[in-house]
């Protein structure tokens, strides 16, 4: 609109100076992780075993875990978007559509923990009862972040489809196509772009999510092979040990576990940027 | 019809038919077992309400200083976010140079998606940093929180203001310029009342983000029993933090019983915020874009 | 007879409130702010002095905060907290390092618990060793109904946690699909709502919800834990950074103080003498 000279003094100074804090944060947290590592060399951060009492810092079960777990919930999540999405763009009927789009606006004021406080007591003894095991486990982890991811991940895709739609309808509606077929053979497919990188935006909340896997997976150290078993993510894993004495290879892990994550987030949102500057915005 | 229609049809009913089976469960599973509790007691315990307020006794088996606690980090929060987050977003949307417009929106881009675990992360790193330099009696506490807090919420208070800004016609900035209103008049004139609306949205869906965070305020200063908030530095009780640890360890039922109302208090908190956000920004698309 | 009365009244709440405030008395007219964070185990004590000083001197502010005994020795260490907790004793290099002072209030036991509906009422350390390390991974080898064991541990800096594993455990590794829970009372929890878990707690967390295992022969109670018979035992310590002053000297006191005593009873410990 105007261009940077004419603007007032101080609102430069505040932006630049917001511009300073969030690159002062970067710095802080990238520097610690990179301290952490280049004195821990050691500890084998990146080896299988945790293990404090002999002295085994391992992270890589707790990568594995937040991979594994943001994956499965990314997985979930995205199936149930790309359906309710589909429900909201007319493949179901005027009144359901009204209703979910109500209720997915009201999910994402639900705050995560009480997502989690809710799991605790409804999920967990189902799934202890059901398949055995303590409930605590990647299975209820993974479901309350899918279900949590839902709202974000339904709301982009649809005003992704919508715009599409409403560039393609009169073609469409030339061609003699069903809202249905429509739907399914001329909006989707071009707006691959659009569901991509909502199931970006999924990935990088369920990664980065601390609440649901420290009250929900059980936080074992180890490579959880079935649903059922317990596992810990990075971000509980920060959590968790914050707790410990200072100095030590606990703490060198934790600052290491901040900077891997802050360095996934990074990658998320400039991906995110990436596939945002191609193609006709939406 | 073709198969892969048929598939999505079914996909599409199934997972709506899921989604709003789930939250119904949900909300009525809170509402059933936290709903009784709600009252008086829940909030104060057995200390009369009004000297409870005042604070003139300290409330014991009680939520009032866990809410007192939130409410005031809340206010803590917005008074370090939201000049910040308003002035970065005007800037953003009516001064910067392309350049600038790059990076400042590439540095906002990168924050808002940092978790919230790093951020409080930072906030203990910066803490324990200040106390080996320039403040060696410094602690975690509401401050420390609320700065952190802040940062977490920055992201979202810049790109509501700078969206409601870019929302607006450009007729009205014609018309302003038509008239000789200077450029600083302008903005503080006709754009910012103009967008007014859509800025108060931005600034109660921050509030809603900042009154749910856990794992930020988990690392800088919520503790479980501390008492109303004692000041800027000391440590406080919040009511996100007060639902976490109940659901991990509860002593007995009347314990538990709190939690279910903690949390149907803060989904009423941060739903409430969420749709007032929701109805301001509505009001200034349909005022100036004609969306219904 | 109705004057009598009331003067009868009167004297007693006089005598009562002057008997009863005694040990609170130091806390009269003083202000500010005391933060003790560490040994979850602690916390039930902590919290109950606290309320009783608060409501005594509202001027006051006491928060408690858990985190295990690693968070108590780092936030006393690094000044974050005025009092900090461990349900261990403190290492010579974490004295020599901060400067701490230890305050030894309470012993208690750690107990192996269960479900109090599992039929596995004894068990010796041998098979709780065999358990946490994974050896043993279904209750019918240990004489239970048939089913997997859900076993339960504490995070790394639990004092509790460093007990259990020094004299249940020994040389044995812990196995890493254990469980974590971080708090003594989160253990409660997860212990009591789970038929097939295993954990271990301090003693004075044993109630109807949670069931102490019979450990080589010897009952988990406060009592065998005085008297040397049950092995697992610790004392509960407050550390502060150099000799305590003012509010936490003043609330040292009244831990050891006979009305701390008594909370520290009811709360399941055995309160020490000051030493």
């Amino acid at each position: 609109m105007f261009s940077s000279s004419s603007s007032p003094p101080w609102l430069r100074t505040v932006s630049l100076g917001v511009g300073a804090i969030l690159a002062s944060v970067f710095a802080f947290i990238l520097f610690s992780a990179l301290a952490a590592l280049l004195r821990g060399v050691e500890w084998e951060f990146f080896g299988a075993v945790w293990s404090p009492r002999e002295e085994k810092f391992g992270l890589l079960p707790m990568i594995y875990g937040s991979l594994i777990l943001s994956f499965s919930a990314l997985a979930l999540g995205w199936v149930l978007s790309l359906g309710c999405c589909c429900t909201l763009r007319g493949l179901g009927p005027r009144w359901l559509a009204k209703i979910l789009l109500t209720s997915l606006r009201f999910m994402t004021a639900i705050p995560t923990v009480v997502y989690g406080f809710a799991a605790v007591f409804l999920l967990v003894p189902v799934i202890r009862s059901a398949f055995g095991g303590s409930g605590f486990s990647w299975l209820a982890a993974a479901v309350m972040l899918a279900l949590q991811g839902v709202p974000a991940m339904t709301l982009t895709m649809d005003g992704a489809l919508q715009s599409i739609e409403e560039q393609t309808s009169l073609t469409a509606a030339a061609l003699g196509l069903t809202p249905v077929q429509h739907l399914t053979w001329v909006v989707l497919p071009a707006s691959k772009k659009w569901l991509l990188s909502s199931a970006l935006l999924g990935y990088g909340r369920a990664l980065g999510d601390t609440l649901l896997p420290i009250m929900l997976a059980g936080n074992a150290p180890q490579f959880a092979a079935s649903p059922l078993e317990s596992l810990r993510t990075l971000t509980a894993h920060i959590g968790l040990t914050l707790s410990t004495g200072a100095g030590g290879g606990e703490r060198s892990s934790l600052l290491l576990a901040g900077g891997l994550l802050l360095v996934n987030s990074m990658i998320v949102s400039l991906t995110a940027r990436a596939l945002a500057g191609r193609g006709p915005a939406a | 019809m073709r198969k892969r229609e048929m598939s999505l049809l079914l996909l599409s009913r199934l997972s709506a038919l899921l989604v709003l089976g789930v939250l119904g469960g949900l909300l009525a599973f809170l509402i059933s077992r936290g709903g009784p509790v709600l009252g008086k007691e829940l909030f104060f315990g057995d200390t009369p309400p009004l000297e409870a307020l005042l604070g003139l006794r300290p409330v014991w088996n009680g939520l009032w200083p866990a809410v007192a606690g939130t409410l005031f980090l809340l206010l803590l929060t917005m008074a370090f976010a939201v000049l910040p987050g308003i002035g970065c977003g005007v800037y953003l949307s009516c001064f910067a140079s392309p350049r600038e417009k790059y990076w400042l929106s590439l540095a906002v881009d990168l924050l808002a998606g940092i978790p919230s675990i790093v951020m409080g992360l930072f906030g203990f790193l910066l803490i324990i940093f200040l106390r080996r330099t320039l403040l060696p009696r410094g602690s975690t506490g509401m401050l420390l929180a609320a700065f952190c807090l802040a940062l977490l919420v920055l992201p979202s208070l810049i790109v509501a203001t700078r969206s409601s800004l870019e929302a607006l016609p450009d007729s009205l900035l014609l018309a302003a310029e038509a008239l000789g209103f200077s450029r600083g008049q302008t903005l503080r004139h006709v754009l910012l009342p103009a967008a007014g609306q859509g800025i108060l949205g931005g600034v109660m869906l921050a509030l809603g983000r900042a009154a749910e965070d856990t794992a930020v305020i988990m690392l800088t200063g919520a503790v479980a029993s501390a008492g109303l908030p004692g000041g800027l530095t000391s440590k406080f009780e919040a009511l996100p933090f007060a639902i976490y640890y109940t659901a991990a360890q509860y002593a007995d039922r009347a314990e538990l019983d709190r939690g279910y109302g903690a949390a149907l208090v803060l989904l009423c908190l941060s739903g409430g915020l969420l749709f007032l956000s929701w109805r301001l920004q509505r009001n200034l698309e349909r005022r100036w874009k004609g969306v219904r | 007879m109705v004057k009598k009365l009331l003067s009868a009244v009167i004297l007693l709440t006089l005598f009562g409130f002057s008997a009863s405030a005694s040990p609170l008395d130091p806390f009269r007219g003083m202000k500010g702010s005391l933060d003790i964070a560490g040994g979850t185990a602690h916390i039930p004590v902590m919290k109950q002095a606290a309320q009783n000083i608060m409501t005594f001197n509202p001027d006051i502010r006491i928060t408690v905060a858990g985190g295990g005994s690693g968070v108590g020795v780092q936030q006393v260490g690094e000044g974050i907290a005025h009092i900090g907790n461990t349900g261990r004793p403190l290492k010579p290099e974490e004295m020599e390092k901060y400067g701490l002072v230890t305050h030894p209030f309470a012993i208690d036991g750690v107990a192996v618990a269960v479900h109090p509906s599992n039929p596995v009422k004894a068990l010796t350390s041998a098979q709780v060793a065999d358990i946490y390390s994974g050896k043993i991974t279904d209750w019918s080898e240990v004489g239970g109904t048939p089913g997997a064991i859900n076993v339960f541990g504490r995070e790394d800096g639990s004092g509790t946690r460093d007990n259990f594993t020094e004299k249940v455990l020994g040389k044995q590794t812990i196995a890493s699909s254990v469980n974590v829970v971080s708090s003594n009372g989160a253990m409660k929890t997860a212990l009591s709502r789970d038929v097939r878990g295993i954990g271990y707690v301090g003693i004075g967390y044993l109630d109807d919800s949670v069931a102490g295992v019979t450990l080589d022969g010897v009952e988990p109670t406060q009592e065998n834990a005085a008297k040397g018979t049950y092995s697992v035992v610790r004392y509960l310590y407050m550390n502060t950074k150099g000799q305590p002053e003012g509010l936490t000297a003043a609330f040292i006191d009244y831990i050891y103080s006979p009305e701390g005593q008594k909370i520290i009873e009811e709360d399941g410990y055995i309160p020490l003498p000051r030493k």
